[in-house]
């Protein structure tokens, strides 16, 4: 076994399999502008996509926050900067955690839950048989969902945003002494637009790729239960690390813009 | 014996040299074929000879590697999805219903989703449960989901749905597989029924002898990734071919070799 040749094979794969990805998506993104668009698949998605993920996400923000608040006073402390913690909550959770947590959640949820429901339909033929029925299944399956998450992440990670503040909020006025008033106009003063607009950007981008992953994992999933089971797991782990690595550009472009 | 040639305005559906593999496994080696209009063909074979991915390859649904594929006229290389797809019907082998939609919007799913011609609700609604009585299946089961139907009456609606829009091809895909030897001779009645009354040409793919001899006109075998044998199916019991007399008669002992036998 020559170790180059492994690292050059592996090298090749990730690259044609990010080839293949980004091919799948572009002819997603473009069935979108052929018609018929589907719109009672694109509720249905959008529906389990925002509403019931609602839950989780808000637990995941409302804990975070109270955390963040915690480390922060911890943090702020050790130089007499106690008085950070609404800010630091605040920009924390709106530019950083709430669509990074967000997504990592959702996708568990979502890209998994697409990933299972196409693969399935993958291998008891659901997919031939739409194309015998004259119906694209990149129009009727994918387009759809890829939309409804693009459009639900932002909302949920709003929602997150919210839900983080209040729990920090919640923390700092409970355990920390800070007054309440003091506290809420801090953080409305600190958060500037573009801390809020970056943040859900980064959440509808972070959708398209929860989306974008359960549907091509689930349309190449191998056959039987277990060609399943596998195409659900692979769109959970690219999902997340595409969004970790996506954050981080997206990061650093709003930090130089 | 090889396939007719005959006029070429008579021939529905023509493949010349089909091949198609999936990494080193050579599935079809150079399949020709030549069904005519109106006639019920059907393909016979081991299983994982390749016959479901024969009559997928017919239309595009799996791309074949090399060969010529002519459907109606038009080859397959040349036509849109939507050309073939109009003039086609498929029943698959797990019925391939859509678990999330009940039953009628399943038999009416290309009338109201289509690409082709659709048609309103009420209308669709109406010719789902029309062509549901066609497969013996009454209006109560409209509203039901695939999910709540035994196997043979989701053959049955998958059967509805095949014909829905009136196609001049129908592919059945191992419609009896499963099924208890009652229901499958009510399936292979129904079968050939539709396709003498609508004139439509057949292909049906199978292992079940029965299924053979109450629905075809012409039979061909596949084995190793040609075609090996088509004859009248009046000829089956005298193939003049061991291979085809070993699978009809469902001998062990013979000149297919089974992973297994003694
Ligand atoms: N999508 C696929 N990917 C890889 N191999 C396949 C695929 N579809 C079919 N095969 C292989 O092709 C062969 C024939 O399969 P199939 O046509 O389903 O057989 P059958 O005659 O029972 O219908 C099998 O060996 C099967 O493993
Ligand atoms: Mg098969």
């Amino acid at each position: 076994m020559n170790p180059l040749a492994a690292i050059g094979r592996s090298t090749l794969a990730f690259l044609a399999g990010t080839g293949r990805i980004a091919i799948f998506g572009s002819r997603g993104v473009a069935a979108l502008f052929r018609p018929p668009f589907y719109w009672r698949e694109f509720l249905r998605a959008f529906l389990f996509i925002g509403y019931y993920s609602l839950p989780v996400v808000g637990l995941t923000a409302i804990f975070t926050g109270g955390a963040l608040a915690l480390q922060t006073y911890a943090g702020g402390a050790r130089f007499n900067g106690e008085q950070i913690v609404p800010s630091i909550v605040a920009i924390g959770i709106v530019r950083e955690l709430g669509p990074v947590l967000g997504g990592l959640m959702v996708a568990g949820r979502v890209a998994s839950a697409i990933a299972a429901e196409i693969g399935t339909m993958k291998v008891t033929e659901q997919i031939d048989a739409l194309v015998t029925l004259s119906t694209s299944p990149l129009k009727y399956l994918v387009a759809p969902r890829l939309v409804a998450a693009t459009l639900a992440l932002p909302l949920l990670v709003a929602v997150a945003d919210i839900l983080g503040i209040f729990g920090g909020w919640m923390v700092s006025i409970t355990r920390l002494d800070f007054n309440s008033a003091v506290y809420l106009r801090n953080t409305v003063d600190f958060l500037e637009n573009g801390d809020v607009i970056s943040g859900l950007v980064k959440a509808a981008v972070f959708g398209f790729i929860i989306a974008l992953m359960g549907c091509y994992q689930g349309m190449h999933s191998g056959r039987g239960a277990s060609g399943v089971g596998r195409a659900t797991t692979l769109a959970v782990v690219t999902a997340s690390v595409l969004i970790l690595a996506t954050n981080y550009i997206l990061t650093e472009f709003f930090f130089s813009v | 014996m090889t396939d007719q040639t005959g006029d070429e305005d008579d021939i529905m559906i023509r493949a010349e040299g089909v091949t198609r593999a999936f990494g080193k496994n050579r599935v079809l080696k150079g399949v020709d074929l030549a069904i005519r209009r109106g006639e019920s063909r059907v393909v016979i074979g081991g299983s994982g000879s390749g016959k479901s991915v024969l009559i997928k390859c017919l239309i595009g649904l799996i791309p074949a590697d090399g060969g010529r594929i002519v459907i109606d006229g038009i080859p397959l290389s040349h036509a849109t999805r939507s050309e073939v797809m109009r003039r086609v019907g498929m029943l698959f082998q797990g019925g391939a219903l859509f678990d999330s939609l009940p039953v009628w919007e399943n038999v009416a799913f290309r009338l109201l989703r289509g690409e082709d011609e659709r048609v309103d609700r009420a209308r669709a609604r109406a010719i789902a449960i029309e062509k549901l009585a066609r497969v013996g299946l009454g209006p109560e089961t409209a509203d039901l989901y695939p999910a709540e139907l035994s196997g043979g009456m989701q053959k049955r609606v998958g059967l509805a749905r095949a014909i829905a829009h009136a196609p001049s091809i129908i592919f059945f895909d191992e419609p009896t597989t499963g099924l208890d030897p009652i229901m499958a001779g009510v399936i292979n009645r129904l079968i050939r029924s539709i396709v003498s009354e609508t004139g439509a040409t057949a292909v049906t793919i199978t292992h079940d002898m029965v299924s053979v001899r109450t629905i075809a006109d012409r039979v061909s075998m596949l084995h190793e990734g040609v075609i090996r044998w088509t004859g009248p199916v009046e000829r089956l019991d005298d193939p003049g071919d061991p291979y085809v007399a070993q699978f009809v008669r469902g001998a062990p002992d013979g000149p297919i070799r089974v992973e297994g036998a003694a």
